[in-house]
């Protein structure tokens, strides 16, 4: 039997609902798995945790972006009693989309969902150790934290590679360390939609039009970041008639996902004949794309940008000197 | 070709030369090479007063024998001098030439800088190409057999230039004009200044010669259709329009001009003279025969009307004849499809091409020319009155930014001023008016041939815009300006000819399509540069030959033709072409096929597909389609996005800090 | 003429060789002078260059970065500074976004006769980015520095080779011995 442990950290829980989405096959996963830690699903402790040996548990599965100092406890905790452990799906991969909120500060932050000044304390008599657990500066990819063996990427993850997973760490049969679970080529592979010339005349934002459902999304100004994404999802967003936002994470060789999509996406900007004549309409037409980080960046934006982000210690304040 | 992705375990050599003091004097050249040494991977080091001399190639040489460099850093002046020198020396010492790259401390540190910060910048720079050479992977020139034939697209006396000093040097060529005659718009030319030559007299031999040449296949009455392939090994499509009319056969004896009902306007006497459905289109034509014009034709059939085929004696006549696609090879194309004039219907102030006695400079042309429809008296188109008073105007759309075209035609001062003392010479007591802006004569002779004109005393030049022209009763009216004098000066002219802009032909805009090739805002075919590679397109193989590159006289227009037939000839005679292999490549284990690179590509060299091919013989190594991949799977062969960031972060890490020279 | 200390803005500059970098050439067998703060990579087209390429310099330490191309409608390869000016707008406004001056990034054309303007473009853009500080990996952030504000998911993201790209804290080890001037 293998020792199994998933934990979730600053997760929305759907990384564990996808395991339902392997179906039947789902059975013959459990029937070969010991659950020894599992928040979402039994209710070993802590304590039962911190018991077990090191290396005691055989696969270690983490979802979630780590945020809190708790959660880093809790993952070094497993790492430390776990052979194998796993990135999966996004926030643990990248940071996910909780790490969007590295644009602003901690501080602010709070302040804004508390009130200028909230500083996290125990409850009125209450012990120090149950005060709420603080949270770190910026939210962090599980792999800034401890070392992770593998990744299987995705928001969910997809079944198809869960099951992967599984086959391989079931089986024995494991693919060298620092394996992603996914393609190696970009989502465009899997793609039903048809391509012709790569142009883009305008940005529009999904909801705006109804799209051509047998043309590329990106042909028709709806920004897919397909290109830059790995597939084995089947491009199953693409496929619904919704462009790809980045879940599998980048292709081995793209290095920066968002920079690298920003130069795909303004190769591609053409409003007439290149040339002097054309600056300004181009440039109107590359400050109509919307909210370019979280197309950019919605998934990865703590994996590429640690330290620089708007508000974070060590980035230079703005021109007025505040902090947003 | 292997993958280029990863550095690898090298043996690198440092090579820090003083350049006598132009280094040496800013540079501290030892710490340099200090510096450079202590480099990861670096396992040799030195710096030498000259290395660009043969002392300092023989040490170079033997330290890539002596320690078995597997990669080499020159430290010295700019690639542009001497990369090819020192390629070739490690090349000569069994190292692959691709794995050298020089590092330019000379023009982009020592010169430019004074003072410690100018070692420390020259260690930054040595230090990006130690990083360059660590990923260049070596590489072997490609080499590919070509076509030795040429094609020259249009007959103008450019074209025929071109195509006898190709054929002349050896080599066949394949000379298509779309009119069933070559000679273009010189034919149609009464003299030529300075010299007053008759133009045909001296265009004609040129032409025969083309007919007669044994190497030179004439395709008239052709277009071009469409153009594939590359340098070297050119695929072309062209249309051999059917002449109705078989040349060997023809005899010229014009009986079927006599027997043709049909009369339309002369293209060659440009509407002031009519011909036949079938015609030739002057007597000294060539291909030496008639055509039959399938627009104007009453049917080609025998049922509809065949009295010229009925009284042809030889049975030239054809009505069967097909159109013919021809697919041939070539290595090197020419393009000198010429120019048109600037239309008179776009000139609104001077009668938009409605008044009968406002012409053109080739129409004037023709009513010189002795040949023409006139038999070389000037009469004037409307009455065949001759004109006693003509006003000449310069400048006529050129030199117009705000409502014509921007750019001098270059030309027209110089024929105006022929047409000038040719009437004068035609019509003892008549006036010319010459209305100018400037007078451009830089030519041979130029400048002593229009000072005859303007001291003619008949010819009157004023230095004036025309603002207006229309008719009046049977004058035209000229009001224009003497600037000089500053008054306003009214002509009622019997004729007014305006000296049009010169304008690309239309020839021209289909050859540019078909050959992807870059055309002014004006649609001038656009040279490599302007000033060092004038006769060249950027696309590798086609060469630009007269006015289709931009306004000029007959002599520039030969002399043009002649070195783009030379340049012609430096591929056709190569026994191989060679092609940098420093290209684009794609990683067919991670290209998607989305294609986003393919219209980055300004040579076309990118195939959509499964996954994205790249011609590697039409790719010229800019790298945009590299920038634009979004997955990595497209790389550049020895500069790599991997190889770059590693120049990036040598260029900014610190260095330690050694004692001070 | 400057020495450039540890204070002074440390610059990478990306230089097509047909324009730009033979401009700058020119400015070199001309003798023209300007501060030795900018390192130059040579690229064949302005159009290779990488919006990448721009934020690794930034995160490796560089204060400004600059890209000179061949002016519109002169690129010896057509339109590869057109695609270059595309993409450094966009990224101006990604820069923007994440607090980084998108003044620290220069686009200009240079042509191959314009040493002088070479020279000029050279002492005006060091003297800007002097003027706007040290860029946002230049120095240890001020305060705490986040132990786990680094890395990536994936080891071949960016391949984090040898000297330069250390982290924040190594950084500011290798620097202690460097008494920077506050700016």
């Amino acid at each position: 039997m293998v020792k199994l442990a998933v934990y979730w950290t600053g997760a929305c829980g759907g990384c564990d609902v996808s395991f339902l989405e392997l179906g039947p096959a789902l059975l013959d996963v459990l029937a070969k798995v010991e659950v020894v830690f599992w928040p979402a699903l039994v209710d070993a402790k802590v304590e039962d945790l911190e018991a077990l040996p090191r290396n005691g548990i055989d696969l270690t599965l983490v979802n979630g972006t780590v945020r809190t100092e708790h959660n880093v406890e809790m993952v070094r905790t497993l790492r430390d009693r776990s052979r194998l452990l796993v990135s999966f799906g996004a926030c643990a991969h990248m940071g996910g989309v909780p790490g969007l909120a590295n644009l602003i500060s901690r501080e602010a932050l709070l302040a804004e969902v508390y009130g200028a000044g909230f500083r996290p304390r125990p409850p009125a008599g209450g012990a120090p150790e149950d005060a709420p657990t603080a949270l770190l500066p910026a939210a962090v990819p599980l792999s800034a934290v401890v070392a992770v063996d593998y990744t299987v990427p995705g928001c969910p993850p997809p079944p198809a590679l869960i099951g992967d997973l599984f086959d391989a760490a079931l089986s024995g049969d494991l693919p060298p360390r620092g394996h992603v679970f996914a393609h190696e080529k970009a989502l465009c592979e899997e793609c039903p939609r048809t391509r012709e010339e790569r142009v883009i005349s305008r940005f529009v934002r999904p909801h705006e039009v109804l799209p051509d459902p047998e043309r590329c999304l990106l042909d028709q100004g709806i920004v897919c970041v397909g290109p830059v994404t790995r597939g084995g999802c089947e491009a199953a967003c693409p496929r619904a008639g919704m462009p790809c936002t980045g879940c599998l994470g980048p292709t081995p060789n793209a290095g920066d996902p968002g920079l690298a999509m920003l130069s795909a996406l303004a190769s591609l900007v053409r409003t007439g004949e290149e040339g002097e004549a054309a600056f300004a309409t181009e440039d109107e037409l590359l400050d109509a794309l919307a909210d370019p980080l979280g197309t950019l960046y919605r998934y990865s934006l703590p994996a590429y940008w640690p330290g620089a982000a708007v508000g974070r210690p060590g980035a230079p304040p703005r021109r007025d000197g505040s902090q947003p | 070709m292997p993958s280029t992705r990863g550095a690898r375990a090298t043996r690198i050599g440092v090579f820090v030369c003083h350049c006598g003091k132009n280094i040496a004097a800013t540079v501290d050249v030892e710490r340099a090479t200090e510096a450079l040494t202590a480099q990861d991977g670096v396992v040799y080091g030195t710096h030498h007063e000259y290395l660009c001399s043969d002392p300092g190639q023989e040490i170079l040489k033997r330290a890539i024998r002596d320690h078995h460099l597997t990669g080499v850093v020159v430290a010295a002046c700019s690639p542009s001098m001497h990369e090819v020198t020192f390629r070739r020396a490690a090349a000569a010492a069994d190292l692959n030439p691709y794995l050298l790259e020089i590092a330019n401390i000379r023009e982009q540190a020592s010169w430019v800088h004074r003072g410690p910060g100018t070692t420390d910048k020259a260690i930054r720079i040595g230090r990006t190409m130690i990083e360059k050479v660590k990923g260049n992977h070596p590489l072997e020139a490609l080499e590919v057999s070509h076509s030795s034939r040429c094609l020259v697209i249009g007959g103008g006396i450019a074209g025929i230039q071109a195509a006898l000093d190709v054929a002349d040097a050896g080599f066949e060529v394949l000379l298509v004009e779309k009119q069933p005659s070559i000679a273009g718009h010189m034919a149609q030319l009464s003299e030529t200044f300075p010299t007053l030559d008759c133009s045909q007299c001296i265009l004609t031999p040129k032409m025969v010669e083309v007919a007669h040449h044994p190497r030179i296949r004439l395709l008239a009455y052709s277009e071009l259709e469409s153009v594939s392939g590359y340098i070297g090994n050119y695929r072309v499509r062209i249309r051999r329009k059917p002449t109705y009319v078989d040349p060997d056969k023809c005899n010229l004896c014009g009986d079927c001009v006599q027997a043709c009902p049909v009369r339309v306007p002369s293209e060659f006497e440009l509407g002031l003279a009519e011909r036949a459905a079938i015609y030739i289109p002057f007597p000294q034509a060539v291909p030496s025969s008639y055509t039959l014009d399938e627009a104007s034709c009453l049917g080609l059939n025998p049922l509809r009307c065949d009295k010229c085929s009925r009284v042809c004696e030889v049975n030239a006549i054809d009505y069967d004849m097909r159109e013919e696609i021809l697919e041939e090879e070539v290595g090197a194309i020419v393009v000198a499809t010429g120019f048109d004039l600037y239309p008179k219907e776009a000139m609104a102030e001077y009668g938009r091409g409605t008044i009968p006695d406002v012409i053109d400079g080739f129409e004037f042309e023709r009513l010189l020319s002795a040949s023409g429809p006139t038999r070389g008296e000037v009469r004037r188109p409307s009455d065949g009155r001759v004109p006693r008073e003509i006003v000449f105007i310069q400048c006529s759309g050129s030199r117009d930014p705000e409502l014509h075209l921007p750019h001098c035609s270059k030309i027209c001062c110089m024929y105006t001023a022929k047409h000038a003392l040719l009437y004068r010479h035609a019509v003892h007591d008549g006036t010319a008016y010459v209305f100018y802006i400037d007078v451009r004569a830089g030519g041979k002779d130029y400048e002593e041939f229009v000072n005859r004109a303007m001291e003619d005393e008949r010819i009157l030049y004023l230095r004036g815009k025309v603002a207006k022209v229309f008719q009046q009763g049977d004058k035209v009216m000229v009001w224009g300006v003497d600037t000089l004098t500053g008054r306003r000066v009214e002509v009622a002219a019997d004729l007014v000819v305006l000296a049009q802009a010169m304008v690309p032909s239309d020839g021209t805009a289909d050859a540019a399509r078909a050959l992807r090739l870059a055309c002014s805002s004006e649609g001038f075919l656009k040279e490599a540069h302007p000033k060092l590679r004038p006769l060249e397109a950027l696309t590798g193989g086609v060469f630009l030959a007269g006015a289709a590159q931009g306004p000029k006289d007959i002599p520039e227009a030969v002399a043009q033709a002649s070195g783009a037939a030379v340049k012609a000839v430096g591929i056709l005679a190569a026994p191989m072409l060679t092609h940098s292999p420093e290209v684009a490549e794609v990683d067919e284990a991670l290209c998607s096929g989305c294609a986003i690179c393919v219209p980055q590509c300004p040579y076309g060299a990118i195939t959509p597909g499964t996954t994205a091919r790249v011609n590697e013989l039409l790719c010229e190594s800019c790298g945009t389609c590299v920038a634009a991949c979004p997955s990595g799977a497209m790389t550049l062969r020895n500069m790599s996005g991997t190889q770059v960031l590693s120049m990036i972060r040598s260029a900014l890490a610190e260095i330690p800090q050694t004692v001070e020279a | 003429m400057d020495e450039p200390g540890p204070s002074d803005p440390r610059i990478v500059a990306f230089l097509c060789r047909w324009c730009a970098g033979s401009g700058a050439d020119l400015a070199g067998t001309s003798r023209m002078q300007y501060p030795p703060n900018a390192i130059p990579i040579r690229v064949n087209c302005s159009g290779r260059v990488e919006p990448e390429w721009v934020v690794e310099a930034l995160k490796a330490g560089a204060d400004g970065v600059f890209i000179g191309g061949c002016h519109p409608g002169d690129c010896h390869y057509v339109s590869g500074n057109y695609k270059a000016r595309r993409r450094i707008h966009l990224l101006r406004r990604v820069l923007a976004e994440l607090g980084i001056e998108p003044q620290r990034v220069a686009l200009e054309w240079v042509s191959a006769t314009e040493a002088a303007r070479f020279t000029r473009l050279m002492t005006d853009f060091v003297a800007q980015v002097r003027a706007l500080g040290p860029g946002p990996y230049a120095r240890p952030p001020a305060g705490a520095e986040p132990e786990l504000a680094t890395a990536g998911p994936s080891a071949t993201a960016t391949a984090t080779a040898s000297s330069g790209a250390a982290r924040p804290a190594e950084r500011a080890a290798e620097r202690a011995a460097d008494r920077r001037a506050p700016w």
